[in-house]
């Protein structure tokens, strides 16, 4: 495994527990601070949509090219 | 009330459009079954995308999504949750797929499995599985396009013909151009759902509570318990922490089977093209968030809607807003419906002649033959999914789910196929038989489940288990190291 495959098995790993128990309870599961008016609930599924977007953008523009 | 004939108009200007659009590439693929079913694996960026974002997003994303939020509150944002990671297990699967198709000619997901494992009953089981799945949820998509036309125009159009006329045109096009059909449609499509959801999603919490932040601050005030998750069930009980995150779990794990999704790795032109459509997929994800605030706004709408999943319309019927409005929301329902049921009706005759007909039963088709039997499936099905939509009264979102759990169970044999050479056919079609029998009997039994966690998830590990147990002692076959090999090469 390089370094990159590890990076971004441990970014899957804690976007998963961040949307799953017990991160999304302990940290994302509240209604304060709302986002652009939304709860925080939900904005905590957009940003981690985003984060997983910018997670994988970075995986892939890091592949090895031959 | 809306003006029906200005619905009308816009719903049937719609049709015409996609028909148009769907009718005219029919031209640039090749008449074999390989332009048919995948499109002469030439698909670039644009296709992809659309192809797989509008796929997904059904008229349940139009309709469901709204009405999660509007009864159940947060527990629908787990389709959120597991959109996050949804798709990432296709960027490592997708190339490999993509690489034996193009070598062994591949155009489905059971064909592959069939070769690789040298058994052609798994690409039977598969094509029974595949067709069993998705004749309940075309017949869906038909009920919701019927629906909205019926709600739309005060009932003046019944759903029986709404459904009709709007299938007759999906039919007409997939019949013309196969994939290519189904992908310029798509785009179209997809374009249109989105533009839409955004704009009724900022629109109407600023027409009904004079904004987004007014919206969620009354909601907040008055029912904060709808804005946490993990929400309540369709019976109106508190979903469960553990069945909220196995939900997640299992649908990151299944998603990328369907077989009409997993089948797109043929269809693109190159395995940068399955990466980046992977890659691109959450900003389609995103437009879920509009559907969910439409579902928000109809918390303290006046009268209630009769049934939850009725709540978008409902609102639109029940509030002053322009019938251009109306009739653009009925045709991008309509949008999500078609460009979900085109890929199902198309995926689903591709599979039953293919791997049905071809693979599993050993016939030899010619190319030209193939294509014809193809489209005269597409008839069938589409004939099957009507009578379905039209006279099942039971719950086909019941029947989705104890198929989709199937679906589900192909997860292990295909992981199998594309990376361990000495996993052999007995015991992927073993644990595939083990894990569906063990999903349907707790789909069917909830309270036989001795956690509270997802039926599929049981359905894996017992899949897994007996796959490797039957396993034990296998060696790789020549054939089959080659093939992994032909897989993995960059």
């Amino acid at each position: 495994m390089t370094l990159r495959n590890v990076l971004y098995a441990a970014f899957c790993l804690v976007c998963l527990l961040a949307l799953t128990w017990p991160g999304y309870p302990m940290f994302g599961n509240r209604i304060d601070p709302r986002v652009l008016g939304l709860p925080f609930s939900l904005f905590w599924n957009v940003l981690w949509i985003l984060l997983s977007f910018a997670a994988i953008g970075a995986y892939h523009a890091t592949r090895p090219r031959r | 009330m809306p003006s029906t004939t200005v619905v009308l108009a816009i719903s049937v200007g719609y049709l015409v459009a996609c028909l148009a659009l769907g009718m005219w590439p029919s031209k640039k693929s090749s008449a074999s079954s390989e332009g048919f079913v995948a499109g002469d694996r030439g698909l670039g960026l644009l296709l992809m995308y659309f192809i797989t974002g509008a796929t997904i997003f059904s008229a349940f994303a139009f309709l469901g999504a709204p009405g999660w939020a509007y009864s159940k509150g947060a527990a629908g944002f787990y389709i959120l949750g597991y959109g996050a990671l949804g798709l990432v297990p296709f960027y490592f699967i997708g190339p490999r797929a993509s690489r034996v198709g193009r070598e062994y000619g591949f155009v489905t997901q059971a064909q592959m499995m069939s070769v690789r494992f040298d058994m052609p009953a798994i690409a039977g089981m598969m094509a029974i599985v595949s067709i069993v799945a998705f004749v309940p949820y075309l017949a869906l998509q038909m009920q919701g396009a019927g629906y909205v036309v019926e709600t739309m125009t005060n009932g003046d159009v019944p759903a029986w013909s709404g459904a009709l006329v709007v299938y007759v045109v999906v039919t007409a096009y997939v019949l013309k151009s196969g994939v290519l059909g189904v992908g310029w449609t798509n785009t179209f499509q997809g374009i249109f759902m989105m533009a839409l959801a955004w704009g009724l999603g900022l629109y109407l919490p600023h027409e009904l509570y004079g904004g987004i932040d007014e919206l969620f601050a009354r909601i907040a005030a008055e029912r904060p318990d709808h804005l946490l998750a993990p929400g309540k069930t369709s019976a109106g009980q508190p979903w469960s922490w553990s069945e909220y995150s196995s939900a997640v779990i299992i649908s990151i794990v299944g998603f990328s089977m369907w077989p009409h999704l997993f089948m797109k790795s043929f269809t693109a032109k190159s395995e940068e093209t399955i990466r980046r459509t992977v890659l691109l997929y959450p900003t389609f994800q995103i437009f879920l968030v509009p559907l969910f605030i439409i579902g928000f706004c109809g918390v303290f709408f006046e009268p209630p809607p009769a049934r939850a999943d009725q709540i978008l319309p409902h609102i639109l019927m029940n509030t002053q807003i322009p019938s251009v409005i109306v009739g653009l929301f009925c045709a991008g329902a309509l949008a999500a419906s078609m460009s979900s049921g085109d890929a199902m009706a198309h995926a689903a005759a591709s599979i039953a002649v293919r791997d049905g007909v071809v693979e599993a039963a050993k016939k030899k088709l010619e190319p030209n033959a193939e294509r014809r039997w193809i489209r005269i499936v597409v008839v069938l099905v589409m004939i099957a999914a009507y009578g379905v939509a039209i006279v099942y009264k039971g719950s086909l979102v019941f029947l989705l789910l104890t198929t989709y759990g199937a679906v589900v169970q192909f997860a292990p044999g295909v992981l199998a196929c594309l990376y361990l050479p000495r996993v052999r056919g007995r015991s992927v079609l073993a644990g595939m038989i083990a894990g569906s029998a063990v999903t349907g009997v707790f789909v069917a039994f909830p309270e036989w489940r001795p956690f509270a966690i997802h039926a599929g998830a049981y359905g894996l590990v017992v899949n897994v288990v007996v796959l490797a147990l039957v396993n034990l002692g296998a060696t790789a076959r020549d054939e089959a190291r080659r093939f992994v090999e032909i897989a993995a090469r960059e």
